[in-house]
C-alpha cells in the first residue's frame, strides 16, 4: 500500500508539473485528492491494516496528500504568473489613444527656439506696437523722403492720416526696424535685444508672397563694435533654426538703415551648394539682411555714432519655417486651417 | 539687367583663365548679385550652316518641298521644308537631329529627330527665325520664311552659334541689388567694378571735343530744379537703315530689340554708360526744345501708342507748340525717330529722379530709360554719353555732320570730400589696415584719395555722389566689400555679466501660449489684423468705431481689429468645414481709436493692446462653457499671475444671454467668456455646432514676481471621504453650497448635477464629495455622525434635501 502511495505521489506531482491550464490542475486534484480520488480510495483501505501499519501508512498518506496539494498549488501560481490580464485577444496594431494636444503655431515655435538661444547670450526680448508712424517706420531709418517703400502701394497707411507727414502719419509697421529706435530711446546703450513680431506690406499675394509676415530682428549696440562680431548672431540664428552648422556668406547689400549693409546667404540645404531648383541653381539662399546701424539711425535714437556702433540682422521667419518643413505656400501660415497647423504638434 | 562679357572686354581685360563661376562669385560677393550666366551660343547647339544644293517637289504635299542640303557631312542631307523663300544655293540654318527648336516659334522647345514627313524621309529641319527664338534679329516678311544666312561667311556644317557671333557670356544681374548703384546700370560701370576686383586697368571712353563755331540749337529749361542739364546735338545726314550686325547682336544679347541704326545707337549709349538718351526727328520739332512742366489739358501720345492726359507735375520735353516727350520716360510718337528721318536731335539730359519716378509710376510705364533716370544719375555722365554717341554716329554714318549743339547746364552734381580717421576704420572693420592699403582699394573705384598716417581725405567720384556715398561709414563699406566680407575673421563679442535678463511680462506671454497649446489642447492660429465686416458685425462691433486702412486688401476688410472675437468666429467657421470638435486661440494686438505716446510727444498713436482669444467648438454649449471656464480657472497658476475672478458685470455683445461671465484680475474687468449668441452664430454662418469663446487683455494679467504655491502639511490621521447627493432648487447655484460648507470641511468637490426622471420640476440633483478629519486623532463613529449632521443641516438651510 505504501508503495502504491509513493507511486501515486510521483505520478501526481509529475502530472501537476506538466499541467498547462487551471482546468487540468482541477482535474488532477479530483483524480487524486477528490472524494473518489486515488489517494482517498487508498485511505479507505486503511481499516484493513493492523494498527501500527495503519498509523504509519496514515502518516505517509497525509504527507503524500500535502505533497500533491503543494505541487498543484505551485503549478497554479506559476500558471497565473505566466498568464495575462487581457481576456481574449488584443490587436497590437490599433493606433494609440492620442493625448488631447494642441500646438503652438509653427512660427511661434521657431520664434521661441530663437528666443531661448538669444536669451542664453544675454539678449532681452522686446515688443513694440504694430501701428506706428512714418517717423519711426521711415524717417528715423534713413529712408529718403521719396523712397518707394513709403508709397501706398507698399505700406498700409491708416485712413484719415493721408495728408499728414512724419510723426502724425500712421501705418501698420512695414518692418520691425523702427522699433529698435524706440527701444534705444527708452533704454539707451549698450543694448542687446531681439525683437520678433508681425509686419505688414501692401502686396499682391501668391504662394510666395504675403501681406502679413513675421520678422525676427536682433540688435547689438556697443562701443566700437566690429561687424566681424556680428557673425555671432547669424550663426546663432541659423544653427538654432536648422539644428546644425550652416555655411553662410556675407556679401554686399544695400538697405537704407545700415552702413555697411550685407546680404547674408546660407548654403542651400537641399543640394549642399551644388545648385538645385530650391536655390535657383546658385547653391546659396538669401536668408537675411544685416549690417551696422546707419549713423542716422543711431542719431535718431539719441546715440552718438562716433561712439556707438553695433550689428543688426533681420530674418523673415515665414521663409525659414517654409524651408525647415518644405511648406510650399506662405499663405497657409495665416489661414487658421487646423489641417495645416495640426501638423506641427 | 543683362551684362555681356564681350561688351565688358571693350573696357577691361579680364584675367586669363577666369571661369564664369568665379567671376559671378566675385561680383556677387563684392558688388551685385549675379543670378545666372549663360552662353547664347548654347541655345543653338546642333544648328549648323547648310547650303541647299537641290530642290524637288514633295510627291504628297503641295506646300512642302524636298531639299538636298550640304551640311558638311559627305552626302547631302534630305530635308523636307515648307519655307517660302528657299532657293538653290541658299545658306540656311539647319537643325540636325538632336537640336532643340521651338516648333513654329511656339510652345516648349522640342528635339529634332530624323523622321518621315508625308512618306519622305527628312534628316533635320531648315529653321525659321522664330523656331530658334531669333525673330528679333532676323525679322521675317511672312510666316513661312526661313532664315537666310547669305551675309555670313562660313562653310557647310559650321555651328551657327559661333558663326553669328553668339559666343559670349551673359550675366543676369539681380536688379534689386542695383537699386542704390545708378553707376552700374551700364556696362562701363560693371567694367569699373571688375577692374577694381581684378586689379586690371580700366580703358577710357572715347573723347569728345565740341567743334568750334557751331550754331546753338535753342534749348530752354524752364524748371532747372528738375532738369539740371540738357544737351541737344543736331546731326544731319543720318537715316533709319538697319544697324550693322555687331550692334544688333550687342543690343539683342543685352535684352533689347534692334529697331534701326538711330534708335539702336541711343540704346547702345544707355547700355554702355547707363545714361538714357533720346532721338527726335528735327523736321518735326517746331523751332526749339523747351523743358517744362505740362500745362493743364495737355496730352501726349507715346511711341507705343499710349495716349497720356498730362498733369502739371509731369516734366515734359516740348517744342515751341506742344509736348514731344515725357521727360526721362518715353518719347512721343509724332516727333521721335521715324522711318524717313534724316536729321536727328539727340537728347542727352539729366533729370531729377523723384519726379521721373512719380510720373512713370502714375502712368505705370517702366521703360529702361525711366528705371535709370529714377535712380539719380550724375550730370557729369552726360559728357560720357555725348562722347560715346558721337563716336558711334561717326562709325554708323560716316557722312553725317554735327550741325548744331547746345549744352544747357544749370546745375552740376556736387562731389563730396569725406574725412576718414584710420583708427576708426580699423576698429569698425575689426581688421588692421594702413592708410596706403585703404587708398589702394578706393582709387580703382574712382575715388581720389590723399592721406597722412592717421586719416584719409576721400573725394567721391560724381557717379557715386548722387546719394550713394556721403559718410565715412559709406567709405568703410567700400573698403570692406572690396576686401571681401568673408575675408574678415570672426571676433567673439565681449559680454559684460551685469545681471540675468528678467522680463516677467515676456515670460507670462510665453507661458500663456504654452499653457494653452501644450497643456490644454488648444491650437494656436495667426490671423490678419484687418477684419472682415461680416465677422466684425457678428461680434456686435461697429466698423464706424474701428480704425481703417487707406488702401485695404479688399473693400470688405478695411477695418483694423478692435477685438479678436471676429477672427475667432471666422476661423471657427472655416474649420467647421472639416472638424466638429476643436479648440483654437490667438494672442495678438488689437487696435482702438485713442491717444498713446510711447516714444515722444509729437507722435500720437491709437490704443494698442495685446489680447488673447480662444474658441471652443463642439455640440453641448453648457459643456463647452465649463471646459472653457476650467481652462481659465487653471490659467493664473500656469502663467504665474494674480488669480482670475469670474462675475457678471457687463455682457459682451456676442455672448448668449444666459451663458457668460466677465473675467477680472484684481478689481479690473480684463475680459469675458461665454457661449456665442445665436445671433452671432447666425451672422457668422455657424450652423449645427455650438461655440464658446473668450477674450481677455493680456496686459491686464498681473504677473507675480515668483511662484506663489502654498504648502499644507500632510494630514496626520486618515480623512473621511463622503459623497452627497442633494436635491436643490434650480435657482440655488453651486457656489452657495460650496460657500455654506467652506471652512467646516477640508475639501469639497463638485461631481455632477442631474435633472430628469425622479427629480421634480424646478429642482436639480447635485452630487459632491467632501473630505474632513481631525488633527488630534482618527475620527470616531460619533464624531463622524456629528460632522455629517452638521453638513446636512447646512444643506437644509439652503432649502436642499439630502437624497442618500
Amino acid at each position: 500500500m505504501r508503495e502504491r502511495l509513493e507511486s501515486l505521489k510521483r505520478e501526481a506531482v509529475l502530472r501537476a508539473g506538466a499541467a498547462g491550464t487551471a482546468e487540468e490542475l482541477l482535474d488532477i486534484r479530483h483524480q487524486y485528492l477528490g472524494k473518489k480520488g486515488a489517494i482517498t480510495l487508498v485511505l479507505k483501505e486503511l481499516g484493513r491494516l493492523d494498527p501500527e501499519e495503519r498509523r504509519q501508512t496514515g502518516m505517509l498518506a497525509n504527507e503524500v496528500k500535502d505533497a500533491i496539494s503543494l505541487a498543484l498549488t505551485h503549478r497554479e501560481e506559476a500558471l497565473v504568473d505566466e498568464g495575462s490580464s487581457i481576456h481574449g485577444e488584443i490587436d497590437l496594431t490599433l493606433p494609440g489613444i492620442p493625448p488631447a494636444s494642441g500646438a503652438l503655431h509653427p512660427i511661434t515655435q521657431m520664434c521661441y527656439d530663437l528666443n531661448d538661444a538669444f536669451l542664453s547670450l544675454g539678449f532681452e526680448v522686446y515688443q513694440e506696437d504694430e501701428i506706428t508712424s512714418e517717423l519711426y517706420a521711415f524717417d528715423n531709418l534713413n529712408f529718403p523722403p521719396d523712397h518707394p517703400a513709403r508709397d501706398t502701394m507698399d505700406t498700409y497707411w491708416l485712413k484719415g492720416f493721408e495728408e499728414d507727414k512724419g510723426a502724425r502719419r500712421l501705418c501698420l509697421r512695414p518692418h520691425l526696424t523702427g522699433g529698435s529706435v524706440r527701444y534705444l530711446k527708452k533704454h539707451g546703450a549698450p543694448a542687446r535685444f531681439v525683437y520678433p513680431g508681425p509686419c505688414y506690406r501692401n502686396e499682391n499675394t501668391d504662394a510666395r508672397h504675403e501681406r502679413a509676415f513675421f520678422q525676427y530682428e536682433a540688435l547689438i549696440v556697443e562701443k566700437g563694435f566690429p561687424f566681424a562680431s556680428g557673425q555671432l548672431m547669424i550663426r546663432t540664428i541659423l544653427e538654432k533654426v536648422f539644428g546644425r552648422k550652416v555655411d553662410t556668406r556675407m556679401r554686399a547689400g544695400f538697405f537704407p538703415f545700415v552702413e555697411p549693409g550685407f546680404e547674408i546667404d546660407m548654403k542651400c540645404l537641399v543640394c549642399g551648394g551644388e545648385g538645385c531648383k530650391v536655390c535657383k541653381h546658385v547653391g546659396w539662399i538669401e536668408v537675411m539682411p544685416g549690417g551696422t546701424p546707419h549713423p542716422n539711425v543711431l542719431r535718431a535714437a539719441g546715440l552718438d555714432p562716433e561712439i556707438w556702433s553695433g550689428f543688426y540682422i533681420n530674418v523673415g521667419l515665414d521663409r525659414l519655417v517654409m524651408m525647415r518643413y518644405g511648406v510650399d505656400d506662405v499663405r497657409l501660415f495665416r489661414g487658421a486651417d487646423l489641417r495645416f497647423l495640426g501638423q506641427f504638434r | 539687367m543683362k551684362v555681356s562679357l564681350n561688351w565688358i572686354r571693350r573696357y577691361v581685360d579680364l584675367p586669363d583663365g577666369l571661369s564664369t563661376d568665379q567671376l559671378s562669385h566675385d561680383l556677387t560677393m563684392r558688388t551685385v548679385e549675379v543670378e545666372g550666366a549663360v552662353n547664347p551660343a548654347d541655345g543653338l547647339s546642333g544648328v549648323v550652316l547648310g547650303i541647299i544644293n537641290d530642290i524637288t517637289p514633295h510627291p504628297q504635299a503641295d506646300m512642302l518641298r524636298v531639299c538636298l542640303v550640304d551640311i558638311g557631312q559627305g552626302n547631302p542631307a534630305t530635308i523636307v521644308c515648307g519655307g517660302s523663300n528657299i532657293h538653290v544655293g541658299m545658306k540656311a540654318a539647319v537643325a540636325i537631329p538632336g537640336a532643340q527648336v521651338r516648333w513654329h516659334g511656339e510652345g516648349e522647345p522640342v528635339t529634332i529627330k530624323a523622321t518621315k514627313l508625308r512618306g519622305v524621309k527628312s534628316e533635320g529641319m531648315i529653321c525659321a527665325a522664330g523656331e530658334l527664338d531669333l525673330q528679333d534679329l532676323f525679322p521675317a516678311e511672312d510666316d513661312h520664311e526661313v532664315m537666310d544666312l547669305e551675309v555670313f561667311e562660313g562653310r557647310p556644317g559650321d555651328a551657327i552659334g559661333p558663326l553669328l557671333g553668339f559666343d559670349d557670356i551673359i550675366l543676369e544681374i539681380d536688379n534689386k541689388s542695383l537699386t542704390n548703384r545708378p553707376d552700374l546700370w551700364g556696362h562701363y560701370g560693371i567694367a569699373r567694378e571688375l577692374s577694381a576686383i581684378y586689379h586690371r586697368p580700366l580703358k577710357h571712353l572715347p573723347d569728345f571735343r565740341k567743334p568750334d563755331a557751331l550754331p546753338r540749337y535753342p534749348v530752354e529749361i524752364e524748371n532747372p530744379q528738375r532738369c539740371p542739364r540738357y544737351a541737344g546735338l543736331v546731326y544731319e545726314g543720318v537715316n533709319s537703315a538697319p544697324s550693322p550686325w555687331w550692334l544688333k547682336l550687342a543690343l539683342w544679347k543685352a535684352g533689347i530689340r534692334p529697331i534701326n541704326a538711330l534708335v539702336d545707337l541711343t540704346n547702345f549709349v544707355m547700355l554702355d554708360v547707363g545714361q538714357p538718351t533720346h532721338g527726335f526727328d528735327k523736321d518735326h520739332v517746331q523751332e526749339k526744345v523747351i523743358v517744362r512742366n505740362a500745362r493743364p489739358g495737355e496730352t501726349l501720345t507715346l511711341l507705343d501708342g499710349q495716349p497720356l492726359i498730362l498733369a502739371p507735375e509731369d516734366l515734359m520735353i516740348c517744342d515751341a507748340t506742344e509736348p514731344i516727350a515725357l521727360a526721362g520716360v518715353m518719347g512721343g510718337a509724332k516727333d521721335s525717330i521715324l522711318a524717313d528721318t534724316t536729321t536727328m536731335i539727340l537728347e542727352i539730359a539729366n533729370f531729377e529722379p523723384i519726379g521721373i519716378r512719380r510720373s512713370a509710376s502714375r502712368f505705370q510705364i517702366r521703360t529702361e530709360s525711366a528705371i535709370r533716370n529714377e535712380k539719380g544719375l550724375d550730370t557729369q555722365r552726360v559728357d560720357q554719353a555725348i562722347a560715346v554717341a558721337n563716336a558711334l554716329i561717326k562709325e554708323l554714318f560716316p557722312q553725317a555732320r554735327l550741325t548744331a549743339f547746345n549744352d544747357n547746364y544749370p546745375q552740376k552734381t556736387q562731389c563730396p570730400i569725406i574725412q576718414v580717421k584710420l583708427d576708426w576704420l580699423v576698429t569698425r572693420l575689426g581688421r588692421s589696415l594702413s592708410a596706403e592699403e585703404a587708398a589702394d582699394i578706393l582709387r580703382p573705384l574712382g575715388f581720389a584719395v590723399t592721406h597722412g598716417n592717421d586719416a584719409l581725405q576721400v573725394s567721391v567720384p560724381s557717379w557715386r555722389a548722387t546719394g550713394d556715398i556721403d559718410l565715412p561709414d559709406d567709405v568703410l563699406e567700400e573698403i570692406a566689400r572690396m576686401v571681401g566680407y568673408n575675408h574678415f575673421s570672426f571676433i567673439p563679442p565681449k559680454v559684460l555679466l551685469t545681471g540675468a535678463v528678467r522680463q516677467p511680462d515676456v515670460r507670462l506671454a510665453r507661458r500663456l501660449r504654452e499653457y494653452l497649446a501644450l497643456e490644454t489642447g488648444l491650437q494656436e492660429v495667426y490671423t490678419y489684423p484687418w477684419v472682415n465686416r461680416r465677422f466684425l458685425e457678428a461680434a456686435g462691433l461697429s466698423p464706424a468705431n474701428c480704425l481703417a486702412l487707406a488702401t485695404p486688401p479688399s473693400p470688405d476688410t478695411a477695418w483694423l481689429r478692435p477685438s479678436l472675437i471676429p477672427a475667432m468666429l471666422e476661423s471657427t467657421v472655416l474649420n467647421l468645414r472639416y472638424f466638429e470638435d476643436f479648440r483654437i486661440f490667438e494672442c495678438a494686438q488689437v487696435f482702438t481709436p485713442g491717444a498713446a505716446r510711447p516714444s515722444e510727444e509729437a507722435e500720437t498713436l491709437p490704443l494698442q493692446k495685446r489680447f488673447l482669444a480662444a474658441a471652443f467648438a463642439g455640440h453641448d454649449p453648457a459643456l463647452l462653457f465649463r471646459q472653457l471656464k476650467g481652462v481659465l480657472q487653471a490659467l493664473p497658476r500656469a502663467v504665474m499671475s494674480e488669480p482670475l475672478i469670474f462675475e457678471q458685470k457687463d455682457k459682451p455683445a456676442w455672448a448668449d444671454p444666459k451663458a457668460w461671465l466677465n473675467i477680472l484680475c484684481g478689481s479690473e474687468v480684463i475680459g469675458s467668456f461665454g457661449v456665442i449668441s445665436l445671433k452671432a452664430a447666425r451672422l457668422s454662418g455657424i450652423k449645427r455646432a455650438s461655440v464658446a469663446a473668450m477674450e481677455l487683455n493680456v496686459e491686464g494679467l498681473l504677473p507675480l514676481p515668483s511662484r506663489s504655491n502654498i504648502y499644507h502639511r500632510l494630514p496626520l490621521f486618515p480623512l473621511v471621504e463622503q459623497d452627497f447627493s442633494v436635491l436643490l432648487d434650480e435657482k440655488t447655484p453651486w457656489q452657495a453650497v460650496a460657500d455654506a460648507l467652506e471652512g467646516s470641511v477640508r475639501s469639497i468637490d463638485f461631481i455632477e448635477e442631474y435633472r430628469g426622471k425622479q427629480i421634480p420640476e424646478g429642482k436639480k440633483s447635485v452630487m459632491f464629495r467632501v473630505r474632513f478629519g481631525s488633527d488630534t486623532g482618527t475620527m470616531t463613529a460619533e464624531q463622524i455622525d456629528e460632522k455629517m449632521n452638521s453638513i446636512i443641516k447646512k444643506i437644509k438651510k439652503l432649502g436642499g434635501e439630502v437624497r442618500n
